[in-house]
Formats: structure tokens, sequence, C-alpha cells
């Protein structure tokens, strides 16, 4: 079965009330949904502040939610590779450089993102990492996992939440770089792309110029 | 595995080196590419005056690292000093031509001019400095700035990164033959391990961490309640990697092979296991566990925590927030009483691993070395490099990537490779502070 446009959005929007729920919580609004089989199975939203740990990004909070069930369900590894590799990942800023690294090494199936992060992107911006993928070399080193990814999934809605969090939080914010940038929609990988898909209509062809960040959320 | 330095431990030290790894890929410091100059020895009592000229008429845009004036020392204590004019255009095969204002300056002065070579890029390391002042004198300005080391070790800071290299691999052997990564986060400034741990993508003794800081508020006892390892884990760890008795082999080195936590081989079958849970990443786990004992989040630091993340970065940020930040901190009970303990020696709250230290046996993966970055971690120590997926110039160069929001500098301990093998060599451990 192939996923509908309105599914993608329907599941981006669940990503952005993690995002909320970030945001309430005054952690940088950034937030994610794992789906399998058209069902989603677990979150995550960005806890950085309150653990004290800068690597809780959204990402690694659902991935951990993941492993803790399946492994108290008592399945194998080899079980959990199989699932991880029917999933579909939906966050609404592009994973970081480490967020990304992560999702390669589970070898998720797919991924789609919001806005670009162009301090630290690890799915376009900075690296390729989605791309990563490489043929067994030697012996006893294991193939690296690339994955399919869809930029620019209702990134408007969640440039406007980062925003928020930073214009309230921060006196300063007219006066620092452009970090996550409004992009159109897109497939990162050419080869896998079939058509151009459209996403949100309202955030076309937008690049925004003044959504602020100097913090690594 | 505690002990002190002995003796024998310390001089097997003597053929370990520390080496910088810098931002971008070293060039052989003999083989920097040159530019062409046009120069001329010149009297000391016209330099102020020539130099001064030539600043104005032929300044050396993308030459600021040279050095315009180049004293030489001659027989018999005399001085003769050189300097560069202009640049020689590179497509003519004679070189002659300089611009008006500088020939009306050669003329002036009577200057015999010559042709001589510069390095075209400033030097990234001190051994790049040192080879091009052979050709021209040029400054040296490290790369990453206020961060100690880039520029040598003192004897005494060579020794202690030598001793928390050691307890490293000392952890990365503890599982008796099956060698894994090991991370040990120290803050320099006190001398403390912080932090420390094995890998455990294939541990079946820790749980997967709780998230929940409240969780893990039980009143801190010792600070090895934050190093992961412990003697029961040892003993169980003994079977929980594949490895060959007859031969050493890295196969559970995650950061090696991150992409193995399917392959390896698990002998129990219960128990937990993370495919990423490196070392890297549960020291920085461990460390922000103990900060969050140490200084407790109520409502009003929470907001100042979050003001504090602009503050460090920013360029007018000013010390007195921190200031205001170890107030709120004096009177919280809970702070107060980790004093007491001597736990820690001053009152001010860390901000994640500023000003920390990480030693890792091997060159941290992609994913810990840009957790690494997140964390702030100030300088990075590993021993053997990752062709695999080493990010710290091996596959990629994180330290160098401009957009990051925080640079760590990186450094290689150059220790035999045979450690892994002598159980001789470490017998000790690091000593905390
Ligand atoms: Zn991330
Ligand atoms: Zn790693």
């Amino acid at each position: 079965m192939v996923e509908t446009q309105e599914d993608t959005i329907c599941f981006m929007n669940l990503a952005i009330e993690q995002a909320r729920l970030a945001l309430d919580s005054l952690e940088v609004p950034v937030g994610c949904v794992i789906v399998e089989d058209h069902t989603v199975i677990a979150s995550g939203r960005n806890r950085t502040t309150e653990t004290r740990n800068a690597t809780r990004h959204a990402e690694m909070e659902a991935i951990d939610m993941l492993l803790e069930h399946w492994q108290k369900d008592g399945l194998s590894r080899e079980e959990v590779a199989s699932k991880f590799s029917r999933c579909t990942l939906y966050v609404t800023c592009e994973p970081c450089i480490m967020c990304a690294a992560a999702l390669s090494i589970i070898g998720i199936k797919e991924v789609y993102y919001g806005c670009a992060n162009d301090k630290f992107g690890g799915c376009g911006s900075i690296l390729s990492l989605h791309m990563n993928s490489s043929e067994k070399l030697t012996s006893g080193v294991s193939k690296k996992k690339g994955f399919k990814c869809t930029r620019g999934v209702m990134a408007s809605e969640a440039i406007d939440l980062l925003r928020s969090f930073y214009e309230q939080g921060n006196p300063n914010a007219g006066r620092v770089n452009t970090v996550f940038t409004l992009i159109q929609p897109q497939s990162l990988t050419e080869s896998q792309c079939k058509g151009s898909k459209q996403f949100d209509t309202s955030c076309r062809g937008a690049v925004m110029k003044n959504v602020t960040c100097l913090r690594s959320y | 595995m505690t002990g002190s330095t002995d003796g024998r431990a310390a001089s097997s030290s003597n053929c370990w080196k520390i080496i910088h790894i810098p931002d971008k890929p070293p060039i052989p410091p003999d083989n920097q590419p040159t530019t062409i100059v046009h120069a001329a020895a010149i009297e000391p009592q016209h330099a102020n005056t020539i130099v001064r000229k030539l600043n104005q008429i032929a300044p050396l845009e993308n030459l600021r690292h040279v050095k315009r004036v180049h004293k030489r020392c001659l027989d018999e204590g005399k001085i003769q000093l050189f300097v560069v004019l202009c640049m020689a255009p590179e497509n003519d095969g004679k070189c002659n031509h300089m611009p008006e204002e500088v020939l009306e300056l050669v003329t002036l002065y009577q200057l015999s001019t010559f042709i001589t070579k510069v390095c075209t890029y400033a030097a990234s390391t001190k051994e790049e400095w040192e080879e091009q002042c052979k050709l021209w004198p040029t400054s040296f300005h490290p790369p990453t700035y206020n961060i100690d080391g880039i520029t040598g070790f003192s004897e005494e800071d060579s020794q202690s990164i030598f001793r928390f290299m050691k307890f490293a691999v000392s952890l990365a052997k503890s599982g008796v033959g099956s060698v894994v990564n090991a991370a040990v986060i120290v803050d320099p400034s006190t001398m403390q391990v912080i932090a420390s741990s094995r890998d455990q993508v294939l541990s079946c003794n820790t749980p997967i961490k709780k998230n929940n800081g409240e969780t893990c508020c039980s009143r801190l006892s010792e600070a090895t309640q934050y190093d992961t390892i412990e003697t029961e884990d040892r003993q169980s760890l003994l079977s929980k990697c594949s490895f060959n008795d007859a031969k050493l082999t890295y196969n559970c080195v995650s950061c090696l092979n991150p992409w193995s936590w399917l392959e390896q081989k698990l002998h129990t079958g219960s128990g937990s296991w993370h495919p990423l849970q490196h070392a890297a990443i549960v020291a920085i786990e461990n460390s922000a566990a103990r900060e969050r004992d140490l200084f407790p989040m109520n409502g009003h630091i929470a907001d100042e925590f979050v003001h504090e993340d602009y503050k460090a970065l920013s360029p007018t940020g000013s010390p007195w927030k921190r200031q205001k930040i170890n107030l709120a901190n004096v009177k919280d009970d809970e702070n107060m009483n980790c004093q007491k303990n001597g736990l820690r020696s001053d009152s001010s709250r860390p901000y994640l691993c500023t000003g920390y230290d990480i030693y890792l046996v091997w060159e941290p993966c992609t994913m810990c070395a840009m957790a690494l970055v997140h964390q702030r971690i100030r300088r990075i120590f590993y021993a053997f490099p990752n062709s695999s997926d080493g990010a710290l110039g091996s596959v990629h160069r994180l330290q160098g990537e401009k957009s990051l929001n925080h640079h760590y500098a990186v450094f290689r301990v150059l220790i035999p490779v045979d450690v892994l093998k002598s159980e001789a060599l470490f017998a000790i451990t690091a000593e905390n502070g």
C-alpha cells in the first residue's frame, strides 16, 4: 500500500503536535512520530533542557521508546531490525548529523521532514548521511545503510513553532543567523524520486530568512 | 582495577605522543603550496618607511600570514633585513613586472630585487608553520582559539593525558579479551573523572536509560556512581561478545562498525541491548545524570538555563549571567549538601560538558562525534583511528565543519597497538583528582 499525500500530512501533523508539547515545556520545539504499516508506533519530542543531555533529540527519544517496547515484548535483534526496516519517521526539522547517523545505524526505511537545518542537518544540509549506503567492503565491516528522504513537508508550520520559541525566549533574536530554512518539498534521493510530489501548497517556494536560532535543540 | 602509577608503567609512557588533528586535512609540511613574490634587501634605518609605503601601495591581500620583513642573522652578529615588495605574476616566466609605484620605491632606495617563494596558505599546525618559516617567516595563529594544547602540551599535562588514556584503554579491555570502545569524560580543571562508560551495544546488564530526570534523584554518594562499569558487569560481559580466543578482534568496537549490531553473536538471549549505546553516548548520559543529581532543576533555574544557552554562544555573552546562576545554586540545598560532601570544589553549575575533555580509545563514529558537538565537549583525545566511520578526520572531519555552532579540538594520543594485548601495561587506572 502506498502512502497518500493525506497520510503524510496527517502524520506530520502528529509530529508537529509533539513539537508543541516541547514548546510547552520550554524545549526547542522539534517533534516526531514513527509509523509502521500506517500506524503510529512511537513519538518523541526534544528533551535536551530537561535532561541536561543535548543529545536527547526527538528522534533519539522515539527510537529508544521503540527499543524498550520491543525488548519488553521479547523481540530478537533480527525481529527488531526487520521492524525498523519497515518504519517511516516524520520529523518537523531535518535530522541533525547525529540523528541521521543513528537512523542509518538502526536501518530506518524512510524519513519525511519539515524545515531544513542549515547549521547541522545530516540529510542534505551539511552532510548527506541518508545516501550513506555502501557495499560490504572488507570482511568484518558491515554494509552502511542509506534511507529514502523527503524534505519540506509542512515546513512553514515547523518554522512558525521554532520562531515562536526563539522570539519569546531571546531578546536578541533579530541579530543572529538564520538556521532553519523553509524549503520546497522535494525528494533528496533523485534516483528514488518518481515525479514531484506536492505537499502543503501554502509553503511552496517560500524561503524564510528571519528565523533565528543559536542553540542546538 | 585501582592502583597507582608505578615506575614501570610511567616509563612505558615514554614512547607515547600527542598530536593535534587539525580542522582541515593536513598537507605534508614540506610540500605546501607556494607563491612567488618580489623581495629586496633593505637598510634597517629605512625599514619603517619602506614597509609603511609598501602596505599602502602593495598590500599583501591574500598573504596576510606572510611577514613583510624577514630578519636574517649574518656572520659576526650582523643583521640583514629583507622585505616582500609585491606578488610576482605567475604566468610570466621572467617575473619582471612590478607595479609602477613599487618600481619607484625600488629606484628611490636603490634596492636590488630578487624573486623568492612564500607559503600560499596560513599554517594550521606547528609543524607546517616551522616548515613555512624555512622559506620566509609567517605568523601562526592556532585554528581553534583558547583551547589548550594546540601549540603543545607541558610535560605535566602530557602525563595526565596519558594517565586518563590508560584508564580509557583499561576500561576498553575490562571485558577480559573482547575489546570494545571506552569513553572517559574528565574535568581538566579538577582532574576529576566526571563519567565513563564502555560500549553497551551488546551489554546485557545495563537497562536502557530512563529519560526522566526525576528518576535519578538519589543522593550522590561517590563519583563512581556515574561510571557504568561495575564489578558484576565485568563478570557478565565475559560471555556477551563473540570473540576469537586465539587472536584479539575489534568486531565489538561499536564506532568501528556501527552497522554490525545485528551480526554480532549474542550468547545469552536475555538482557537488553541497544544499537546506539556507543561508549561516548552512554558517557554523555552518565555525565548528564550526574548534573541532574548535583543541580536539580526547578522552574526558575530552567528558565535561566534556556537563557544561558544563548549567552554561552552569543559574542556579547557576559559573565554576569553565569554568576547569577551560581547565586541561585548556592541557595539550593541539594547543591550545598553535595559541596559539603566534597564532591564539587566550586559552586559553578556545569553547562553540559563545557570545558570537559573526553578520552576515547577509538576515533568516534559520525553519530558519537556529533553527539560530542551537541554536548559541548572542549577537547577529544583518541588513540586509534577509525577508517570505516571515523568523523574526526578519517571519513568526516566535524571539527572543521564551519557551520556547526561548537568546535572542539581533537588530539590523537599515539600509543603502541599492543597495549590492547599486553596485560601488564594496564595494571594502573586513573585516580580521581
Ligand atoms: Zn538530532
Ligand atoms: Zn560511535
